[in-house]
């Protein structure tokens, strides 16, 4: 079998990346967050890059299986913490239109993203993941470019998602 | 207090955050990279490796399962005569990429007093008027062995099916010797 062209671990580095993202967005809208939020997500990544320090003495330790799931459900957790975000901009802030836009700008690029790289991984190692994904990872990909192209023809958009 | 403000200002928490951020993404991703460099080991085939040439009989040689290793525990010298192994032992590239070789000496012990030399010739083919490409040479004289040194790299290409590089021994003990023996390791390095 060739050789996988990522490693488990990747999902790691990737939900680390992700939670600093967070981190950093959070900040930006530390009016709208507790202010401990920023914090707490850059402890969380912290966790994750320990994890990853820890995960590398017991490679030889862990099957491949196990690895895979214990990063996929790192992963899992800085997804569901994107969408917990978003969840609370909409229901418990009320806060419609920049839910909107964190949905189009970090909940559906993230999630694609991820989609895609589970996929390939998944499909390198011969586990290959059934179409219907594929085909919904395309359809959020239509939607995210259908907004970015309205944000981009018509600018005014993003001046009232900044007053909202 | 002016200080104090200053420090609680959203920019400032906001370059400490990213400045901290770039920290962890760059460790993170320093670790995964030594990952990578560590799990992407794997068993291989041999592509060089050793055949048994026609005086294998002669020299006793035997090779280890991977053809990786290869011992010859019959090889006799004669008293103030040299003998000749033209082909105990050869060496193959089966692979198809040109690949140096050299001979590296790695260890002796036994007998110092009743040899002449012990030659390693590394042969471009497999009978006695081969060139000669590489030679790794051990004399005995006043007690102690000496010998040639590793030798530089040469070049063995793949040119399948005929060419074999045969690995020849010659021996020689003093005159009148006593009977004794001596264990020399030689290391065939491939680059």
């Amino acid at each position: 079998m060739a050789e996988p062209a990522i490693l488990p671990e990747f999902f790691a580095l990737l939900s680390i990346d992700v939670f600093l993202l967070l981190s950093l967005l959070t900040c930006l809208l530390e009016d709208r967050f507790p202010k401990a939020v920023p914090y707490v997500y850059q402890i969380a990544a912290l966790i994750g890059f320990g994890h990853l320090l820890v995960s590398r003495e017991f490679l030889s330790l862990f099957g491949e299986y196990m690895r895979f799931w214990y990063n996929f459900s790192y992963l899992l957790i800085a997804l569901g913490n994107i969408v917990a975000i978003n969840l609370y901009l909409a229901v418990e802030k009320k806060l419609w239109s920049l839910a909107k836009a964190w949905s189009g700008m970090v909940t559906f690029p993230l999630t694609v993203i991820s989609v895609f790289f589970v996929s390939n991984y998944s499909y390198l190692q011969g586990a290959e993941f059934p179409t219907l994904i594929l085909q919904i990872g395309l359809v959020m990909s239509a939607i995210v470019m259908g907004v970015s192209i309205s944000i981009f023809l018509s600018p005014d958009l993003l001046n009232k998602l900044k007053r909202s | 207090m002016e200080i104090r403000k200053m420090l609680f200002r959203k920019e400032m928490k906001l370059v400490t955050l990213l400045l901290t951020s770039l920290l962890i993404a760059t460790a993170s991703a320093t670790v995964y990279y030594s990952l990578t460099v560590t799990s992407t080991i794997q068993v291989a085939q041999t592509v060089v490796k050793f055949e048994l040439g026609l005086d294998n009989v002669t020299a006793g040689a035997t090779l280890s399962p991977d053809n990786t290793v290869v011992t010859m525990t019959n090889l006799k010298a004669y008293p103030n005569a040299s003998y000749t192994y033209t082909d105990p032992v050869r060496v193959r590239n089966n692979g198809t990429a040109t690949y140096q070789m050299r001979l590296k000496p790695v260890s002796l012990s036994g007998n110092t007093t009743e040899f002449v030399y012990v030659r390693f010739l590394l042969r471009n083919g497999t009978s006695d008027t081969s060139p000669t490409l590489a030679s790794l040479n051990y004399t005995c004289s006043g007690g102690s062995w000496t010998n040639t040194g590793t030798t530089s790299w040469v070049d063995i290409p793949n040119t399948e099916p005929d060419t074999r590089y045969a690995i020849t021994v010659e021996t020689k003990a003093k005159d009148n010797a006593a009977s004794a023996s001596v264990t020399i390791e030689i290391a065939v390095d491939v680059q």
